[in-house]
């Protein structure tokens, strides 16, 4: 799917060429409704606390933006919004945009993709921000909304779209628009929280996300959150104490390479990063034996295990800068 | 877009003389530290290299997006809060993104056409176009 640029408002006539081969795409959506109806997942559900702001022309994204930032108690309106979602000559709003836009406000922004994981996350109370295109494949019109719940007994996604709130969907339309979007969502939630859909690897790029925007605090609760639920975690633990590290908290970066070494002890990594925090708490004899350990395991980093080691020798030569 | 694409080769082979060049200064305080990047990164092959070519597609990418419009300091913070992975994603499909509104107008036949076209699928359930179009 290419990367749309989500216009929402106007039908411009901005097509081309017409191929008059109308593929529909007639998958038959009531039978996994069907499977739906038989799980775990209640019949109805409606989040009533998520706020709705109608959109101006082509300014969707900003808008649902808005609605799931206010949502997380964010102070936001869809006004602040437009410099950092809307790109003016596109007359629309990138995937990317929304995603970093939840990250500068210390929001988890974490993609989804699917019917089950849409249902679940409402299930929840969490509000959804999908991708849909509302024409067709060879006259796309793409446009964001927020669905807030759904009623499977009645066939219908209740969503915030447009000009309308609480708009009452058929299952089946929505699905087609969906689907036309690859069916395409975003959840935005304080950082902290866990999406109920998430998997370890996903959720932990997405807290990457965090960390690489700077929001070192909201990412170092992001990870323990993880820990929670996959317990020592790698990757969890690793970014725990990078966060930490980049707050300046050493002993808590050391706790958390400690946990990381010691329920993984194959993985160079830890004792590197170990040694590093030991090292800058002057404690040098058991950052060198952290350092010889990282340099012993090993792995594609080794060169940098090897300078770390390097690194705390000359120290210890020549005492700290 | 083109300029930009037509330039890409020769802009990487000076970016990536320069860096070298001072390869031995250009390095962040804590060189060493592994980062959370990298952990959770699967094949961890060339990650030097991987690393230029991703220094390079930041910039690209945020000259493309002040290019359509966004203000520089907003392109900044858009791409800084993106992760390695996702720039790449962006890089891959740039190309893709469809252009900005054009032809109004030129071909006003074909435009009744598919007015009708998606009046017709509107009505059938299978586009959501026209507001007026009750009952969905």
């Amino acid at each position: 799917m290419p990367v749309p640029a989500i216009r929402c408002g106007k039908t411009g006539i901005t097509f081309l060429v017409l191929f008059l081969t109308l593929t529909f795409s007639c998958a038959h959506f009531s039978h996994e409704l069907n499977s739906l109806l038989v799980s775990e997942l209640p019949r109805s559900v409606e989040i009533p606390s998520v706020p709705f702001y109608p959109q101006e022309a082509y300014q969707c994204g900003p808008a649902t933006m808005a609605m799931v930032l206010q949502w997380t108690k964010a102070n936001v309106s869809p006004q602040d919004l437009i410099p950092k979602v809307f790109v003016p000559t596109k007359k629309g709003s990138l995937q990317t945009a929304l995603i970093s836009t939840a990250r500068r406000y210390n929001r988890l922004a974490y993609p989804i993709k699917g019917v089950e994981a849409l249902l679940k996350e409402l299930a929840a109370g969490h509000p959804v921000i999908v991708l849909q295109n509302l024409g067709l494949q060879w006259f796309p019109r793409w446009h964001y909304s927020v669905p807030i719940g759904y009623n499977l007994a009645k066939g219908i996604v209740i969503l915030h779209s447009g000009k309308e709130a609480r708009r009452h969907m058929r299952w089946t339309l929505f699905m087609r628009t969906w689907k036309r979007a690859d069916y395409w969502g975003l959840v935005v939630l304080p950082s902290g929280q866990l999406p109920v859909s998430a998997d370890e690897q996903s959720y932990l790029s997405a807290v990457l996300g965090l960390e690489q925007a700077r929001q070192f605090k909201g990412a170092a609760a992001a990870y323990t959150a993880a820990l929670e639920r996959w317990h020592s975690s790698l990757g969890a633990l690793m970014g725990l104490g990078n966060c930490r590290y980049a707050l300046g908290d050493l002993i808590g970066a050391e706790e958390a390479f400690r946990h990381a070494a010691e329920a993984h002890p194959q993985s160079g990594a830890s004792f590197n990063n170990l040694a590093h925090v030991l090292a800058e708490q002057r404690r040098y004899p058991e950052a060198l034996q952290m350092a010889i350990r990282a340099v012993d395991i090993g792995g594609p980093n080794k060169p940098m295990y090897i300078r770390t080691l390097q690194e705390i020798r000359t120290v210890i030569k020549t005492g700290p800068e | 877009m083109s300029f930009l694409q037509s330039m890409r080769k020769p802009i990487a082979v000076l970016v990536i003389l320069a860096i070298s060049a001072f390869s031995i200064s250009w390095a962040p305080a804590h060189a060493a530290m592994v980062s959370t990047d990298e952990i959770l990164k699967q094949n961890k092959q060339n990650l030097d290299r991987e690393r230029l070519t991703i220094l390079l597609d930041r910039s690209e990418v945020r000259k493309q997006l002040e290019a359509w419009g966004v203000k520089s300091e907003e392109a900044k913070a858009w791409i800084d809060s993106l992760t390695d992975r996702e720039i790449a994603e962006i890089v891959n499909r740039i190309d893709q993104m469809p252009a900005g509104g054009s032809g109004l107008g030129t071909l006003v036949g074909a435009a009744l056409l598919v007015f009708f076209v998606l009046l017709i699928t509107d009505i059938l359930g299978y586009t959501d176009i026209f507001p007026f179009v009750k009952g969905k």
